[in-house]
């Protein structure tokens, strides 16, 4: 069980969240019309919500097409500021969360 | 060697043993107003779990802007908590954003005491007229 608590919490859930997801996207294929999806509004029947298309564009954006990137999406580019940003942060956290008390 | 127990009951878990670990240092008054400053700045783990479940009602990333991260919450916001996913894994995760934010907190705590008591017969008076 304490082993099972260590790994825990020095790789904490958010972390491996944000690397699987920026791994995944870049194994998107942009311009393919339809694919498997997770999405439960897609799966519902849906067709349109607010985050449709975020995936696809940071893709593209790491694939330099920029203009399109922005038109798939226009938060592309700032989620690929955001998210690396967290995940360093977490990362610079690791150390003094453990090492404490 | 102050108790963790007597100043802030309501704390639990890892957040709890790591106030302890802070608080062994102190005496019972330095306890008592480290937990007064603390009490007033952390964020408790249900408040964010509530505002992370508004995310299924179209106000996604409500919990990161409370916890400072503005620009995650800005990408939440305009993206329905990215499709609903990063909605669902703070919900699963929201008890280590509190106690990440709290731990915070509380080494700002600390660094604020260490400057009041050492200067704190210098100051005290100046506080008093500026307040």
């Amino acid at each position: 069980m304490k082993s099972i608590r260590n790994i825990q919490a020095k790789l904490p859930l958010e972390l491996v969240f944000w690397f699987s997801a920026s791994v995944g996207v870049m194994f998107i294929e942009p311009h393919t019309a339809h694919h498997f999806t997770i999405c439960p509004l897609s799966l519902a029947g849906i067709e349109w919500c607010p985050g449709c298309g975020l995936g696809r564009s940071m893709k593209l954006f790491a694939l330099g097409e920029f203009r399109e990137s922005f038109q798939m999406h226009p938060m592309g580019a700032f989620a690929w500021a955001v998210i690396p940003y967290r995940m360093f942060e977490i990362i610079k956290q690791l150390k003094s969360r453990l090492n404490y008390g | 060697m102050a108790n963790v127990l007597k100043h802030l009951p309501e704390l639990e878990g890892m957040e709890l043993g790591y106030i302890q670990g802070i608080l062994k240092n102190m005496d019972d008054e330095q306890a008592g107003l480290f937990a007064q400053v603390y009490r007033a700045r952390r964020k408790d783990s249900q408040m964010v779990l509530i505002l992370a479940l508004l995310g299924f009602f179209g106000f996604a990333g409500l919990h990161r802007f409370v916890l400072g991260q503005i620009g995650l919450g800005i990408l939440y916001f305009f993206t329905l908590g990215l499709c609903w996913i990063g909605t669902i894994v703070d919900l699963v995760n929201y008890k280590s954003l509190a106690y990440e934010y709290n731990i915070k907190v509380a080494h700002e705590t600390l660094s604020m005491m260490s400057y009041t008591t050492d200067n704190f017969s210098n100051n005290d008076d100046n506080k008093t007229n500026e307040a």
